[in-house]
């Protein structure tokens, strides 16, 4: 059907309407309308037979495929489970880690301040001692001078260990942003199955929160995280100097 | 520099918390306190005297951005130093963080030269001012 021949159809319609309301005639006006609507209904209930069908296959489709339930209300959810869990095992690993450090600090700062005193010693008597006995004082003043020089070694690597555990902020920030999009997937997975099983998705909880599990909530302000090479297409500057002088530039301390 | 100097560290994630505080010790500042967001962080500056704060940016609740406009917007906090040590690497964050009015930023991850010398730079300005 051409659509000259609709409008001409619809044009009819809405002439036999307006000729109705001219002669105010309520009954005519009524049937016009009636026949309007029989006209509607010829166009448009093929359809809306196709979508309601197609529709019906589409969640008859989900009720049958299981394995979308098994991932809405299992997998998915352990999913989420197991990438906290890293960050929990990752976090418990680093503040061991941190513990050792700051517990072997100590002891290495003890040790390079007593080799310290006793070259110092030496330096005093080492003559007297050294008419004792020629080999072994010589021995010791090497062995004390290099645990004064390996003690500050050890300490720098101390420091940098420290720092090093920073890679459990950063990871853990990067597996959060994950997990929070695996709850999005769950709720819509959830509501999915939901309305297959012919269940009012209005009265479903919006999320299935673990409160354990912090969930920032990312608005401008909250921050987007870690840079992630190949994710995303801001500007990123990670040069420090490049850093400070943006900072300069905008004018403020 | 004085080394008597109170600090402020805030930070969700509590190892970052703890190698902040290290490396601060070893810096020979031993003041430190610690918050998890700015929530917990501005009753704390508020309260505290503090000298100076090193704020993430990315956290629960109050995030760092917020927690810098709430101190300079707050006449006794207003001229606190602060330095945002931060993920947050986009060029337009950055630039928001200044017009917000930090007093410094570093990218994680960092060096222990780096936050020394940022500290070092802002005490300066400070002093100077």
């Amino acid at each position: 059907m051409s659509q000259a021949d609709t409008l001409g159809r619809y044009r009819s319609h809405v002439a036999d309407l307006a000729g109705a309301l001219d002669a105010n005639d309520e009954a005519a006006f009524r049937a016009a309308f009636e026949r309007l609507r029989g006209q509607l209904n010829i166009e448009l209930n093929p359809e809306l037979k196709r979508i309601t069908a197609d529709a019906l296959s589409a969640l008859r489709r989900f009720r049958e495929q299981a394995r979308l339930e098994v991932l809405a209300d299992q997998e998915v959810p352990d999913a989420r489970r197991r990438l906290a869990h890293v960050v929990k095992l990752t976090e418990e690993a680093a503040h061991r880690t941190l513990d050792l450090v700051e517990q072997s600090s100590p002891l290495i700062d003890r040790m390079a301040l007593e080799a310290a005193q006793l070259l110092e010693e030496w330096g005093l008597h080492g003559s007297r001692q050294l008419a004792v006995n020629s080999m072994w004082p010589e021995r010791a003043n090497e062995s004390l001078e290099r645990a004064v020089r390996d003690s500050e070694r050890v300490r720098r690597f101390l420091s940098q260990m420290l720092l090093a555990q920073g890679y459990q902020d950063l990871s853990g920030q990067i597996i959060q942003a994950v997990i929070r999009l695996v709850m999005e997937l769950e709720t819509v997975l959830g509501q999915l199955v939901s309305l297959a099983q012919g269940e009012d998705t209005r009265r479903m909880p919006v999320l299935k929160l673990d409160s354990t599990q912090p969930m920032p909530v990312q608005d401008g302000s909250q921050g987007a995280g870690p840079h992630v090479p190949g994710v995303g297409t801001s500007q990123i500057v990670s040069d420090q100097d490049d850093i400070d002088a943006l900072i300069a530039s905008v004018g403020r301390p | 520099m004085s080394t008597n100097m109170k600090f402020l560290v805030v930070d969700d994630f509590s190892t970052m918390r703890r190698i902040v505080k290290g490396l601060l010790n070893e810096l020979g500042y031993n003041d430190i306190t610690e918050a998890d967001d700015g929530n917990t962080a501005l009753p704390l500056l508020k309260g505290g005297n503090f000298d100076f704060l090193i704020t993430d940016w990315n956290m629960p609740g109050m995030p760092g951005l917020d927690l810098l406009k709430a101190v300079r917007g707050d006449a006794k906090l207003a001229k606190l130093p602060v330095l945002m040590l931060t993920a947050e690497a986009k060029r337009e964050q950055i630039i928001e963080a200044a017009q917000a009015g930090v007093s410094g930023y570093v990218i994680k991850p960092f060096t222990a030269a780096t936050l020394k010398e940022k500290i070092d730079k802002i005490l300066a300005s400070k002093a100077a001012a």
